[in-house]
């Protein structure tokens, strides 16, 4: 599937750290036309006043946000028609807050004799307001990532999938991977640009559903 | 698809999140080999080549930089970079951008940036000689149009 008209629709909570409370936000399944409209109108317009910022402030390229150059319209474009890929938005006050693709069709590296199948996340990004790194303070909302490895787990479990996730992760976000969402550390994959490639067994997945339910 | 996932999971994750980078997937990073000495290092020639037949071609098509880069949708400062800074590593969609707009083939545009080790140096070399026997001025001399057409020849797919 690729831009979605009518998806479904799920209530979720996101964290608003100013205001130290609970947001009501949406997850759909799927990305719209006004996904990407905010995407084109709000997230891009903010991104480049950061690049503006680091370029000014003489930092390295290597240090700006890696996903700068992703074009979120020709990736939907990419996969338009085809069925082994998913699509995920998160929205908040009627704003875009994450997007995400995953694909069907890969396999699991950790314990490949079997070889299981995966939901593989293609790409996930988050508004550049709500990533600490770049605005250089606290995000307006927290919790997009986790809520959408979440969905990845869920939608991994209803294709019978028992959990399976796996990514490449943005080097600045290899610490998210590890270690709050607990995945295995597979190293650096040569075939993909040098990214750390992480995946999520059933047992782990399961860990970390259990792990936000504990007091 | 719906999920049902309880507000206090998603509060005990957010506030463990924290606004941390949470991102994935391809095609995002700079190239591996940009370092802080990089502009200690000699100009390569087919750099040179690179840089001579981008500036050549868009002259050709009376396009300004900002004009260029929109049509191949890149950023002005990546063919800034390319066009006046020898030693600058431009991002890997961005030479594969310039090759769809410019009509040349990507491997080679890729091999000649240095982005890529070409199997076959043959085109380099004859790029690197056609590249030499242009001038930057504003408009393309009768020099500089033959060597714009022997680079595009030595570039294109065959």
């Amino acid at each position: 599937m690729s831009v979605a008209e009518m998806p479904d629709i799920s209530p979720i909570s996101l964290f608003d750290p100013t205001a130290g409370s609970a947001v009501p936000a949406e997850l759909w399944d799927g990305i719209t036309d006004k996904n990407l409209g905010d995407w084109e109108v709000e997230w891009l317009p903010e991104l480049l006043k950061r690049l503006r910022i680091l370029h000014g402030q003489g930092v390295a390229r290597s240090k700006w946000p890696q996903s700068r150059l992703w074009d979120w319209r020709r990736k939907l474009q990419a996969i338009e028609g085809l069925l082994a890929n998913q699509c995920f938005s998160i929205v908040c006050n009627d704003m875009t807050q994450a997007m995400m693709i995953t694909d069907l069709t890969h396999r699991a590296k950790l314990d490949a004799k079997q070889a299981a199948h995966l939901v593989y996340v293609e790409y996930l990004e988050t508004a550049p307001w709500n990533r600490k790194e770049i605005i250089g303070q606290e995000p307006r909302l927290s919790g997009c990532g986790s809520i959408m490895i979440r969905a990845a787990i869920e939608l991994s479990k209803e294709e019978g999938f028992q959990g399976r996730v796996g990514l490449h992760s943005l080097p600045q976000a290899n610490n998210f991977y590890a270690n709050q969402v607990g995945m295995e550390d597979l190293g650096i994959d040569k075939d993909y640009q040098n990214l750390r490639y992480f995946e999520l067994t059933p047992e782990k997945a399961e860990a970390y559903i259990t792990k936000g339910q504990q007091p | 698809m719906k999920i049902k996932v309880k507000e206090e999971w998603c509060v005990s994750q957010a506030q463990l999140e924290a606004g941390a980078e949470v991102g994935a997937g391809v095609i995002a990073l700079d190239p591996t080999f940009e370092s802080d000495d990089a502009k200690n290092e000699p100009i390569d020639d087919s750099r040179v080549a690179l840089q001579r037949f981008v500036e050549l071609s868009r002259r050709q098509k009376n396009l300004s930089r900002q004009q260029l880069a929109e049509q191949a949708d890149i950023d002005l400062s990546e063919l800034e970079g390319i066009e006046t800074d020898m030693h600058y590593m431009p991002e890997t969609r961005t030479l594969y951008q310039l090759a769809n707009v410019l009509g040349v083939s990507q491997k080679k545009l890729m091999g000649l940036s240095g982005l890529t080790q070409p199997k076959d140096v043959s085109y380099v070399e004859e790029a690197v000689r056609y590249a030499a026997r242009s001038e930057s001025i504003s408009r393309l001399t009768p020099e500089e149009q033959a060597a714009l057409d022997g680079l595009i020849a030595v570039l294109s797919e065959k």
